[in-house]
């Protein structure tokens, strides 16, 4: 989704990765609970850890940073008396970009829009794509192939169509985006949970329930969402990671946040679209933002290890 | 085969009605309603009276079930697309312009990117857990958290403006150009291929390290079969099936890939063609444009599935 197509995310469409831990084959004799098996598994991926330490340190910077930080990163009337397009100095340390707000206040700030959105966009996403994978697998059949149509259909549409309708159709504001991002990114996701849970279903444990007259809610309930919960998870990770990389599409085509506010898409857009570009105005967000990225999939990369039930110690 | 055949060809045109019932439909639903390109394409002459005249030369006044059912007669039986309420040209003579521009571009960087990515997530494979594979495994991820635009606008600033002053692809004229004058469509159509990268080699990766722990494999090894030949001959080949599912699915992504690159190197190609018209509220170009890519789309994954039954008899025998 990130660049505008409605590809199965490379890396969540992998079997387990190979920072696996080595010595998982080690026998217990006590009975460990399974999710301080999935935590050990994911501990030991130092990878993933990194992330999380990273994102946390990212959280921290976009929303306790401006009350430490306190520049012009949102004052329009301060940023009318501040130099433009200034090399980082001890006062500015990034510089300022070029409406004069200062670009290290200014990344907290936009930090700020975009990861909540990308957040609330992912989650989104998780949620219809799974109310609607989980219908059209369990039901099967007729409403399983009609909304599988139904789906191909709305992948075949060229997004950037579906965008500018849903643009003109939405006002301007960061929850329309929402929605907007949320509209866009499930089709993927419903998918993978639909391929869930037609296989689940059908597994020995849901039809012994089933012959034991268990109604559809009980067996959705109790064998199909929890089977299908690692893959949920791990989807959900990615689908935030896709959120916020199309928000930064968004922002280049001129439909992110609206000004003064902003997003990292429009500041980097603002930033290298001007040609020569200022470094201090790209590649720092640039390496930041990238990073943001990197880190959501490694973590959703061990996410998918710590669920894997080939790994978990018996 | 042949009934198989029928059925998936069945399946798409319904997938294809259901695209041009809400791709038609989608206009209902923007501010001003379905009158809103009027005022657009009359300009300063909208008045209630010539708004009036242009909605019945339109038959826009029309209820929507029976403009969908003319719309769906003039496009299947006729194969005619209608005129563009914006430029003074019929719709196909649109496609027909910008297409193979972008078809090109697209398929050159389509090219290039196969080149590069299914020896790497080949080699990754072989050489899995090294340090080659990890390297090659955070710059792919890297690659992949790059936005397209960011990506585009360093590569002119590096290469157009920078260092080696190469051109921009000329922003129109023959699509053919890349051919006579390839030089300025370096820039371009590496970029695209670098954004795709990721992806192939990622998929590749995944799809050796399947195959290598198959019987036929460790037989190979045991008969003495050296190390390349496992690779390139037995590996290759097995991984091919899901590569060539994934190039089909990914036909309509090379146009959205395409999009950005056309924008940002105001090429103008489908996409960036798709986005003018879009914003003019040209709704026969959007709708013929739609139509065209989900016929691709369609047709690539019908493909994709006759491809693999190419590359793995079994598909074949079992789709009988």
């Amino acid at each position: 989704m990130s660049q505008l197509n409605e590809m199965p995310n490379p890396f969540a469409a992998e079997g387990p990765s190979d920072q696996r831990a080595k010595d998982t084959s080690v026998v217990e004799s006590v009975i460990v609970p399974l999710w301080r098996q999935r935590l050990r598994i994911f501990l030991q991926n130092k990878l993933a850890i990194g992330s999380v330490i990273y994102l946390v340190i990212v959280v921290l910077f976009c929303y306790l940073g401006p009350i430490i930080w306190h520049f012009n990163e949102t004052n329009q009337a301060a940023a009318l008396f501040s130099t433009t397009n200034a090399p980082p100095s001890l006062h500015h340390i990034l510089g300022t970009d070029g409406s004069g707000f200062d670009e290290f206040g200014r990344i907290m700030y936009g930090g700020e829009y975009s990861l909540s959105l990308g957040m609330l966009a992912g989650v989104i996403t998780i949620v219809v794509g799974t109310i609607y994978g989980m219908i059209s697998g369990f039901i099967g059949g007729v409403v399983d192939s009609t909304l599988m149509r139904i789906l191909d259909a709305f992948l075949s549409i060229p997004i950037i169509f579906l965008l500018l309708t849903l643009i003109t159709i939405f006002p301007r504001t960061s929850t329309s985006l929402i929605i907007i991002i949320g509209i866009i990114g499930w089709f993927g996701n419903a998918r993978i949970i639909r391929g869930d849970a037609l296989v689940i279903k059908e597994l020995e444990y849901s039809q012994a329930s089933r012959a034991m007259g268990a109604g559809w809610w009980h067996i959705i309930r109790r064998h199909v969402f929890p089977n299908s919960v690692s893959n949920i998870v791990t989807v959900a990770t990615f689908a935030v990671a896709d959120a916020i990389l199309f928000l930064t599409t968004l922002g280049y085509l001129g439909l992110g946040i609206p000004a003064p506010a902003t997003d990292w898409g429009t500041m980097l857009n603002n930033a290298a679209g001007v040609q020569p570009f200022y470094w201090w105005q790209v590649y720092p967000l640039a390496a930041f933002f990238i990073l943001v990225i990197v880190a959501i999939t490694y973590i959703g990369e061990a996410l998918r290890d710590a669920f894997e039930v080939r790994l978990l110690e018996r | 085969m042949l009934a198989y055949l029928i059925r998936r060809l069945l399946q798409s045109f319904v997938v294809f009605l259901i695209v041009m019932l809400i791709t038609f439909a989608l206009p209902y639903f923007e501010p001003g309603g379905i009158l809103a390109p009027a005022y657009i394409a009359l300009g300063t002459h909208a008045n209630a009276q010539t708004v009036h005249q242009w909605g019945m030369q339109n038959g826009i006044f029309h209820p929507f079930f029976i403009r969908f059912w003319n719309y769906l007669l003039q496009v299947c039986v006729h194969f005619n697309l209608g005129f563009s309420w914006k430029n003074n040209m019929s719709v196909w003579s649109i496609i027909s312009l910008y297409v193979p521009r972008t078809i090109w571009l697209a398929l050159l960087a389509f090219i290039l990117t196969l080149v590069i990515a299914l020896p790497i997530g080949v080699l990754q494979a072989s050489k899995r857990n090294s340090v080659f594979d990890y390297s090659m495994t955070n710059f792919l991820f890297v690659l992949y958290g790059i936005p397209a635009f960011l990506l585009s606008l360093l590569m002119i600033d590096w290469f157009i403006f920078g260092t080696l002053h190469l051109q921009l692809p000329p922003s129109d004229g023959s699509a053919l150009q890349v051919f006579t004058n390839p030089v300025p469509f370096i820039v371009p159509i590496v970029t695209l291929a670098i954004l795709n990268l990721a992806f192939f080699s990622r998929f590749m990766r995944s799809a050796v390290l399947d195959v290598l722990v198959q019987d036929y494999v460790r037989t190979a090894k045991a008969k003495g079969a050296s190390q390349r030949r496992i690779l390139f001959k037995h590996a290759f080949r097995n991984a091919l099936g899901p590569i060539i599912t994934i190039i089909g699915l990914s036909i309509p992504g090379l146009f959205g890939g395409a999009l950005i690159i056309e924008e940002v190197f105001n090429y103008q190609g489908v996409g960036y063609e798709t986005v003018y018209a879009a914003q003019y509220k040209d709704i026969p170009t959007v709708l013929g444009i739609t139509l065209l890519i989900t016929v691709f789309t369609l047709l690539g994954n019908l493909l994709a599935d006759i491809g693999l039954g190419v590359v793995n008899p079994r598909i074949r025998v079992e789709g009988k």
